[in-house]
């Protein structure tokens, strides 16, 4: 990776950093939604909160409020930047576009790790559960490659975000379906047959399953290795894919003079 | 007479300026995905448990009356959000209109939205996860409709009224578009709670509304859901 592109996303991950200390209350939105269907779930699942089902419910919920903070950086983001009316200087800035939004990406999802810190706490204190994690190196490394990947993802959906006014919306509605279909707080062979490509080019869909594994609760159908090798090919497409779309979004945009407008 | 003129007004004005910004297609998208996606999640969750339809049904119905609160609740407390943001909540004020018809027109929007989110929901809920509405009566289920999303809008604006005075309002609108799903009986029993907790349960319009949809199928809904309780 060139020392300019990462000075531009450590420039960005810091600036969001900066935004997140100046006004904290904003990460509230974006781990309400994972935080309570951690509650909901881990109530449904009473009768055995403290075996498969509770380990579902944690860990899931800390899955979804990565998601959830990631989808936020990039969508909200821009459209903040729209309200300030620095998006145009963002965008005319030598610096490439996508690097900004990664940079921001990262930084929130990590952000998104407070909510799995909460949502231990309120297992631990409200549900009586205590989270043995078999391998914590494992458990670490899986979390931060997910992270990374959720990221990535978030990337791709940013680039569509550019253009639309809608993006808020958008973020709103993209969240549930993501959360189904990536099986984050159940296992994906529940979901209809038709439904199981979509989850398995979720990098995510892998990720939690590395997860699981690590905590040391689940078998899983492939091993623990096996689920990061595929995430990870999955996250290269992503970064591939967002390269080509944000070229193509940030060109459409400067021609048309459909970025403040749109 | 002024009244009514500003009610009718104010929702004319508020119907128009929500497809000023949101396109028609993104908010069908909007409506039809979140409405399934997050039935769809807690009916898996509780599939995970046990496959009794019993319990399929009960989070189908809950998850389709609360699809009624992203419009009566979240849309409503956001409603002086957006004119902060937009720069017209000072214009707004200055006006010597009276606040109640103005706000509560504008509301009027997120009231008929809620209840068409809701049909649809009820849509996915029969066609999708198998909910037999053959012995409901429809008539009482729509009345049941009808005021939760009249009665959630009155909440949305008295937790509005609130958060008026907070900066960002969006905050306080996740918070109590969220919570209904753990007080008001959405997903599992009220009496599932902790018990200091139940009484609040009785402060949300919602709670009622779908209990009073659910007794309309309590024929089809097993009383003694063991597996949750």
């Amino acid at each position: 990776m060139p020392p300019q592109m990462l000075r531009v996303v450590y420039s960005a991950f810091r600036l969001a950093m900066l935004h997140w200390i100046a006004d904290p209350q904003w990460v509230i939105p974006n781990i309400i939604a994972p935080f309570v269907f951690t509650v909901v779930a881990l109530t449904l699942f009473k009768s055995d909160v403290t075996g498969q089902f509770g380990l579902y419910a944690v860990l899931g919920g800390g899955m979804m409020g990565m998601w959830g903070n990631t989808l936020y950086s990039s969508g909200f983001a821009i459209e903040f930047e729209k309200w300030q009316g620095t998006l145009e200087e963002v965008l005319a800035a030598p610096s490439n576009l996508m690097h900004v939004i990664a940079g921001r990406s990262v930084s929130n999802a990590l952000f998104g790790l407070t909510n799995m810190v909460a949502i231990l706490l309120i297992a631990s204190l409200g549900f009586g559960i205590s989270l043995g994690i078999a391998n914590p190196i494992l458990f670490a490394v899986s979390l931060v490659l997910t992270l990374l990947s959720v990221s990535a993802l978030g990337l791709i959906f940013a680039s569509a975000f550019v253009l639309s006014r809608s993006a808020q919306v958008f973020t709103n509605g993209l969240e549930f379906p993501i959360y189904v279909i990536s099986g984050s707080m159940f296992p994906i062979w529940l979901l209809p047959f038709w439904v199981h490509p979509a989850s398995y080019i979720l990098g995510p869909t892998w990720g939690i399953e590395a997860i699981r594994i690590a905590a040391g609760q689940e078998k899983g159908f492939l091993g623990f290795w096996e689920n990061i090798g595929i995430m990870v090919l999955i996250t290269v497409v992503y970064l591939a894919i967002a390269t080509v779309l944000f070229k193509l979004v940030e060109k459409k945009a400067r021609r048309d003079g459909s970025l403040v407008e749109a | 007479m002024s009244s009514l003129r500003i009610f009718f007004s104010s929702a004319i004005f508020s119907f128009r300026a929500q497809f000023g910004w949101l396109n028609p297609p993104m908010w069908l998208t909007m409506k039809f995905a979140l409405g399934l996606s997050q039935m769809a999640f807690f009916v898996f969750v509780g599939q995970f448990i046990t496959k009794d339809p019993n319990l399929t049904h009960f989070i189908a119905i809950g998850n389709a009356l609360q699809s009624v609160s992203w419009n009566t609740v979240f849309s409503v407390i956001n409603i002086t959000n957006h004119d902060k943001w937009e720069g017209t909540l000072p214009l707004l004020l200055a006006t010597p209109a009276n606040r109640l018809p103005l706000f509560i027109g504008r509301a009027m929007l997120h009231v008929l939205d809620g209840m068409l989110s809701v049909a649809i929901s009820l849509v996915f809920a029969a066609f999708i996860f198998g909910v037999n509405f053959a012995n409901t009566d429809l008539l009482a289920l729509t009345v049941a409709v009808v005021l939760t999303a009249f009665t959630m809008a009155g909440f949305g604006l008295l937790i509005g009224g609130f958060s008026f005075y907070f900066r960002d309002p969006m905050i306080i609108a996740n918070i109590f578009t969220f919570i209904l799903l753990i007080f008001c009986g959405v997903n599992f029993e009220v009496s599932q709670l902790p018990e200091p907790l139940r009484p609040i349960s009785q402060a949300f319009p919602l709670t009622y509304g779908i209990w009073a949809a659910r007794d309309h199928k309590r024929e089809l809904i097993d009383r003694n859901l063991s597996t949750v309780r």
